[in-house]
């Protein structure tokens, strides 16, 4: 009995057993239906006019004038460089406002300090839906009073993403973790809680810090709803929104989607084959995107 | 939902406060300040801006104050047989909150009602500050129009901002209730110093005020629900036609309140012996007929007197979510358990599984909005030409599947339809996209379950499936209601990408909730009518919520 068991274990370490050859073909057609719209998307990013909306699979002769095309005439330009800035604005806004709010939150004593953080995370329950309408008019009047204009200007699309409640929970969760000696040895050399997290905390948050960069800057390239209501002119359309114009202006231009939705992909693309461990650890144990 | 059921106790030592206590919480506020002024104003404000925006007629500018119509509008008399509900939970929430701290202070030998006169005082201060921002804000919205013939500078305006604030009634409103919740604060300090012994004094205090505040809210809005079908009913006597809220009320909420007993007895049975237990069975079943009879004979009258658009956009976005999340679970579990197995090249597997879901949004649904084009050249209908089969029009397709499915002669009833095809494009894309993060987040669990267990199953002699079923499925469960609960929320708050893949063509049949709200506010510049609507959806979202946390108890398994 002891000896079938024993090789009965082993059983699975043999490679090539039916079950095996199985879950391959499996594995490898979901992988085949996952990334055979990307393959096609580049194929037809390629092609002509004719050859993308024919039943061609491969460009006859590779077309890279459509990028050129895409990029200068319809503007993609002006939306990816408008996404990269809004982008950057609104990552060093979460990066500066949800470490500060995550430090306190984990390691500061202050009145009514659970109640608030319940409270801020029932705002994550919270349908966009119910929010863009106040949000809008808020925005249009914060707009008419201060100095610098705020619809189909930067303000709208980055300030009200500078603090999330998501990146604050994520954030105090890790300063959770930041050994409580290193703060009593911080306290007696003198040092208060901000020097505290600029010298010691945030360098050994960076993973997290990353991670919550990650996510916002994804959330922010994504970003369609919101930009739709307050962008009314092409001057700070961002990049998901600027294909969306230009999928329903140039209808018939499929070979230039294609090429503007590769633009559109490559910046996350790049990102994700860069920081893929950090990308996937970080949502298997936080469960959520930007 | 509120504070008292998840915050964990403050645990600290008692001891007067001293200089420093009070250096660290002002760092603390500092710290917190910019994070939570934005997401107060961005997250937490627009929460009660959106209830007053649906209570009046307001097409860009504000209108006149319309009371309930905006819900009714879209819902008919259903509108006040849901406030009346919302009312019951908050009351049921605020009793079952209360007499969970009695317990637990209870535990512990304290007296949490020392906190009660402070927490009185500090919640009517928290009411008074909302009711200085119910004065404030129309005069706020009003600007625009008194700069009617003006020129629109930024002058003009913060001058007349500067006016609105100095209004007698709102200067009043505000110092008020600064000084009532100043009064407040100061009783809790001298409670907390004096005559509490308790460390968890503060929690029972913050837990007192949230429960004063629902408490009132709630009377409020059953108060407020009370005068608006009076004013319905006045209102149609003087048109002379006849109404029947009160009937349909009455016999929704019975329908609903029968339901909702038929459960309990039939859970309570369970616990039972024998005889009642058959008894209790016979009693929920007997209610379950009668509770669903009636609400089959009322709600579709409601239904037809509300929204069309509204009741369509709920329908799809109930195909897409069933269309959309077993499929999306089902699929990933397959593909994680799969992946589990001892394998080669499984990082590159989970990297390309992971990529539709890191592809942004637009971009993707704009290859499948190719692919799935109408075009009979197109990739989707070239492969099926391969195959000797016809073109579909896909995208452009408002027909329901089952009506293509059994032929343009056949006559079905046009609920049983089903989704339109369009939607299933919809829905297919969907599945595509989650598949790799729930493959992802189901891997992490699977890694979660001990290793122990399978080698003790296999030594008994249990097969591959055996094992699947009786270890990985239970041990899994926590993941699964995890993400059947993201899934689902997830699918009714799907914009983004029906937005780019939605067609003229498809005649509305892909427009989710969502879609109805954005076009109401975007297109049609109905804000009222949208916020309402937004509600009506964040209601039926949390609904959801609870109905999947009542399944969860009973069936995960948190071994």
């Amino acid at each position: 009995m002891a000896s079938g068991n024993l090789t009965s274990n082993q059983m699975p370490r043999r490679r090539l057993d039916v079950g095996h050859i199985l879950i391959y073909v499996v594995l490898t057609f979901g992988a085949l239906l996952a990334i055979v719209p990307f393959l096609w998307m580049i194929s037809g990013s390629l092609m002509n006019l004719s050859e993308a909306t024919g039943r061609a699979v491969l460009p006859n002769v590779p077309q890279w004038d459509n990028y050129r095309q895409a990029w200068t005439d319809a503007n993609f330009k002006d939306y990816f460089m408008n996404s990269v800035i809004i982008a950057a604005i609104t990552v060093t806004g979460q990066l500066v406002f949800c470490t500060l709010a995550g430090y306190a939150f984990a390691r500061i004593n202050f009145p009514a300090k659970s109640f608030l953080f319940t409270l801020m995370l029932a705002t994550l329950m919270i349908p966009e839906a119910v929010t863009w309408i106040p949000n809008f008019i808020t925005v249009v009047w914060i707009g008419r009073i201060s100095p610098i204009p705020w619809i189909n200007n930067w303000p709208s699309l980055t300030i009200p993403f500078m603090a999330s409640a998501f990146s604050i929970f994520l954030l105090r969760q890790f300063f959770f973790q930041v050994p409580s000696e290193l703060w009593d040895s911080a306290q007696i050399d003198g040092a208060g809680h901000l020097r505290f997290l600029i010298r010691i905390a945030i360098p050994l948050a960076k993973p997290a810090l990353l991670t919550v960069a990650l996510f916002t800057f994804i959330g922010s390239w994504n970003a369609l709803a919101w930009p739709i209501l307050v962008t009314t002119t092409p001057d700070w359309r961002p990049i998901s929104y600027g294909l969306l114009a230009f999928l329903q202006e140039a209808g018939a231009m499929v070979h230039l989607q294609m090429a503007g939705s590769v633009i559109t992909i490559m910046p996350i693309l790049i990102l994700y084959l860069l920081v893929q461990k950090q990308f996937t650890e970080g949502i298997a144990t936080t469960g959520l995107k930007g | 939902m509120t504070s008292t059921t998840t915050t964990p106790p403050i645990i600290r030592q008692r001891k007067p406060i001293r200089w420093l206590d009070i250096r660290e919480g002002l760092t603390g506020c500092l710290f917190i300040f910019p994070a939570f002024f934005l997401i107060g104003l961005f997250g937490i404000f627009p929460i009660g801006f959106a209830v007053y925006v649906s209570l009046h007629k307001w097409r860009i500018t504000p209108g006149r104050f319309v009371g309930l119509d905006n819900y009714v509008k879209s819902l008919d008399n259903l509108a006040y047989v849901a406030f009346f509900w919302v009312v019951a939970v908050v009351l049921f929430l605020v009793v079952r909150n209360l007499s969970k701290l009695v317990q637990r202070s209870k535990e512990h030998g304290d007296n949490p009602w020392v906190w009660l006169l402070p927490a009185l005082v500090t919640a009517a201060g928290v009411a008074s500050f909302i009711r200085f921002i119910v004065l404030l804000l129309p005069e706020i919205l009003g600007i625009p129009d008194k700069l009617k013939g003006l020129e629109r500078t930024r002058a003009l305006f913060l001058q007349f901002l500067g006016e609105a604030w100095h209004v007698p009634q709102v200067q009043s409103a505000f110092w008020t209730s600064v000084v009532i919740t100043l009064i407040g604060i100061g009783l809790a300090y001298l409670v907390y110093n004096f005559i509490s012994k308790s460390e968890f004094g503060t929690s029972y205090y913050t837990s007192l005020i949230t429960a004063i505040l629902l408490l009132g809210g709630a009377l409020l809005l059953g108060w407020f629900t009370w005068s608006e079908i009076q004013r319905a009913y006045a209102e149609a006597f003087e048109a002379g036609e006849s109404l029947e809220i009160w009937a349909q009320v009455i016999t929704i909420s019975a329908g609903f309140l029968l339901l909702l007993l038929s459960w309990v007895s039939w859970r309570g049975a369970t616990k039972q012996d024998s005889s009642i237990k058959l008894v209790l069975r016979l009693v929920a079943a007997m209610m379950l007929v009668i509770g669903a009879w009636v609400l089959i004979a009322e709600l579709p009258r409601v239904i037809a007197a509300g929204d069309k658009d509204w009741w369509q956009g709920l329908k799809v976005t109930v195909f897409y979510s069933i269309g959309t999340v077993p499929f999306q679970l089902g699929i990933s579990l397959v593909l994680a358990t799969l992946l589990f197995q001892n394998i080669r090249g499984k990082s590159l597997y989970r990297l390309i599984f992971f990529l539709p879901y890191i592809t942004p949004t637009v971009a993707a649904a704009a290859i499948f909005k190719v692919f799935f084009s109408s075009r009979p050249s197109a990739p989707v209908n070239s492969l099926m030409a391969l195959f000797g089969l016809d073109p579909l029009k896909w995208l452009d397709e408002p027909k329901g599947i089952l009506q293509l499915i059994a032929g343009p002669n056949a006559d079905i009833p046009t609920w049983a339809i089903g989704p339109s095809l369009a939607l299933v494009v919809i829905m297919i894309y969907s599945i595509w996209s989650y598949i790799g993060y729930d493959t992802v987040i189901f891997l992490a669990g699977l890694g979660g379950i001990p290793r122990e267990l399978y080698e003790a199953a296999s030594i008994d002699g249990a097969g591959r499936w055996a094992q699947f079923r009786n270890i990985t499925l239970p041990l899994l469960s926590p993941t699964t209601y995890f993400l059947t609960l993201l899934a689902v929320i997830g699918t009714f708050k799907a914009i983004n990408h029906v937005w780019v893949m939605r067609n003229g063509a498809a005649l509305g049949t892909t427009d989710t909730a969502s879609i109805v709200i954005f076009t109401e506010f975007n297109r049609n510049t109905q804000y009222g009518y949208a916020a309402s609507l937004s509600f009506v959806l964040l209601g039926v979202i949390l609904i959801l919520t609870i109905i999947n946390n009542r399944i969860a108890e009973e069936r995960v398994f948190y071994g």
